[in-house]
């Protein structure tokens, strides 16, 4: 009997047991890859990672740096943000990427200037002389919506049509290129307005990242919404037992993801200056990869945007410091790929440590 | 198939009125009609036939090998008197050749290489322009640059890549390197080992913002493709870097990049000529029927573009 503490049914508090979050693990994995960068790269390259080296800077850290590992996760960043909610409701979406090439190309049309920076006149506009020089907020309008519908798209199929969402959205995938490749049968949209390159320039793009995260982050903790989006994930069987609107929810779900995809081809579109309807191929992957190094599970139920967050900075960290170590190109894919599985790996080993102990 | 019926019986009556006139009738098998370099090359060669008062009939594969090979294999049953192909598939052109050199008419692929290449015979050709130029012109007109400048006692910068599978990618960063090796230009160093921005624009700013970040200064950057190159020409504008004193170099010659360059942020790019690959087709399909020999590939120059010279190569390809 000693063991048990009475009246509390064995449930004495056990330091050991202590519940930790378990984005711990991830940002230990993050803080680790810095470290990393920054002992070979005294070892090997002789220049920090982190801190300034440079004469006639008066700056602690490499402030560049920092702003380009997160600048350049940004927009894949805020993908990944709706990908992470749909893996969690026991989803998976491989249209991001497309959405992204379409949602640019409608974006794009709709935000096309009489002149270009250079003060050369737009002699081809897409849609035509009638449709120049609009007010910023018709193409942002037109790319959300267009990215909106083919989430709804994929939403309804997948809880109406009950059709795998691996399927559906590989359908989409195809569907959604040939939609951005269709609009000007390939031709890149270029001549954009000032005001609309302005959403992608600078730092721009990381605030919108961050923005999107904090609302998806009070989106999925604090509401019913989220609450549901877990449940589903964990059990999609005992969340509609339990009188959870399960198919409806799943439409919102991949809407949501449809959008936020139309936001990063804003972002994207904005900071490349052009409109390409090659745009966001592959992205889908790297969104995928970003919420499962954050520690969101495939099998779904488990997750959080903080969570992607962590990833996607490792991302960043991973990119960056590879550039700063003046790898080779080849070796930088490989290194890449085996991170990601190195650091699932290690997630995985640690959370069976953790259940262990329990 | 509509499409196929219309150009065959169109075939059947030119190749009627071809030897009542001693006009030529040319077929010409376009892999998509919806893609823009191909059309200013078919275009090209059309209106170049045309202008020698032949005839030409195009059809569309619409991406497709197997419909390319019925639509040659029509052509043939038609009796047009040579076939000009941009083929599908470079590595299924194979029945193509042999269904034409089987029935005697020139058999001329242009732009694509039909591979291999031993499978063209006597009455075949193949007409596109060189790849090795690209890199070469566009690197060595960098170094020229450089060298007026001033810099020739030592000049460093970065190469930016295509797709590492690419084979363009290959050819245009081996020929950058080559040159760089040469007595005359091998002031031109690499800061940091060539990457990879994948012919995309973002992934090139974004290489470049991390390049800017180790604060290592550099006068050059070679971009295995405009489209990067125009992500390098963005990054150092946000980075409020003085655009006169990095020379930056692409290839392609694209809208964007021509406007780059009379904006004075780009310095040099490369241009192929499709409208001259079309004219070079139908020029080598001729001499095969006049029963003169051609060389199994022939090249249609590269072309240096660069601020003199760049209004004339606005809107080409």
């Amino acid at each position: 009997m000693a063991g048990l503490a009475h009246g509390l049914g064995g449930l004495k508090y056990d330091p050991k047991k202590r519940h930790r979050p378990p984005e711990l693990n991830v940002f230990v994995a993050f803080v680790v890859i810095v470290l990393l960068f920054e002992i070979l790269g005294r070892l090997f390259v002789g220049d920090s990672f982190l801190f300034n080296t440079r004469d006639g800077i008066d700056t602690l850290f490499n402030e560049a740096r920092l702003r380009i590992i997160i600048l350049q996760v940004a927009i894949i960043g805020i993908i990944a943000l709706g990908v992470t909610q749909v893996i969690i409701a026991g989803g998976i979406d491989l249209s991001s990427g497309s959405i992204v090439g379409a949602a640019a190309m409608v974006g794009t049309m709709f935000a096309q200037s009489s002149i270009n920076q250079y003060g050369m006149e737009n002699t081809a506009p897409v849609l035509g002389l009638a449709f120049l020089d609009l007010p910023v907020i018709v193409a942002i309008v037109a790319a959300l919506a267009a990215g909106l519908l083919a989430g709804v798209i994929n939403g309804l199929l997948i809880a109406y049509g009950k059709i795998p969402p691996f399927i559906v959205t590989l359908g989409m995938m195809l569907f959604a290129r040939g939609v951005a490749n269709w609009t000007t049968k390939g031709k890149p949209i270029s001549y954009l307005q000032e005001d609309y390159a302005a959403i992608g320039a600078g730092m721009t793009p990381v605030f919108i990242f961050l923005g999107a995260a904090l609302v998806m982050h009070l989106l999925l903790k604090y509401t019913r919404y989220g609450k549901h989006t877990y449940a589903i994930g964990s059990n999609e069987q005992a969340a509609r037992m339990s009188g959870i609107d399960v198919d409806r929810l799943k439409v919102l779900i991949y809407a949501i993801a449809g959008f936020l995809s139309a936001l990063a081809a804003i972002v994207l579109s904005s900071k490349a200056l052009t409109g390409q309807s090659g745009m966001g191929v592959m992205y889908e992957l790297d969104a995928i990869a970003m919420a499962v190094i954050g520690g969101t599970s495939l099998a779904g139920g488990r997750g959080s945007v903080l969570g992607t967050c962590i990833g996607a900075l490792i991302f960043g960290v991973i990119i960056s410091g590879f550039t700063f170590m003046k790898l080779d190109a080849f070796y930088q894919e490989m290194a890449k790929g085996a991170i990601i599985v190195a650091a699932v790996l290690l997630d995985q080993w640690r959370a069976r440590q953790q259940a262990a102990r329990n | 198939m509509k499409k196929t019926l219309l150009a065959a019986s169109l075939a059947s009556a030119l190749f009627a009125q071809a030897h009542a006139a001693d006009t030529l009738t040319f077929g010409y098998a376009a892999y998509l009609f919806d893609d823009k370099f191909s059309t200013i090359l078919r275009n090209g060669a059309e209106a170049y036939a045309e202008s020698l008062g032949h005839e030409m009939i195009q059809v569309d594969a619409n991406n497709d090998q197997g419909r390319q090979i019925d639509q040659v294999n029509n052509f043939i049953a038609n009796g047009v008197d040579a076939v000009i192909i941009q083929s599908v598939d470079s590595s299924a052109a194979q029945p193509m050749t042999k269904a034409l050199a089987d029935a005697g008419i020139p058999a001329i692929y242009v732009n694509r290489k039909p591979i291999p290449i031993q499978q063209l015979g006597s009455m075949a050709a193949y007409v596109a322009s060189n790849e090795i130029e690209s890199g070469t012109l566009q690197t060595f007109a960098m170094c020229n640059q450089l060298r007026a400048e001033g810099k020739a006692g030592g000049a460093r910068g970065y190469l930016l890549m295509g797709q590492l599978t690419s084979e363009a990618a290959i050819q245009r960063t081996a020929d950058a390197e080559q040159v760089m090796g040469l007595d005359m230009c091998n002031f031109m160093t690499l800061v940091a080992p060539k990457t990879t921005g994948q012919w995309q624009r973002t992934k090139a700013q974004d290489i470049m913002t991390n390049w800017l970040s180790t604060g290592e200064p550099f006068d050059f950057v070679i971009a295995n493709n405009d489209e990067m190159a125009m992500g390098v020409v963005q990054a150092l504008k946000s980075a409020g870097i003085d655009m006169d004193t990095v020379v930056i170099g692409g290839v392609d010659a694209t809208d964007d990049a021509i406007a780059a360059m009379k904006g004075g942020d780009l310095d040099v790019t490369v241009f192929q000529n499709a409208a001259a690959q079309g004219e070079g087709a139908v020029n080598a399909a001729i001499k095969l029927l006049n029963g003169e020999k051609v060389d199994r590939e022939v090249y249609v120059p590269f072309e240096l573009v660069v601020p003199s010279n760049a209004d004339q190569y606005a809107n080409r390809n």
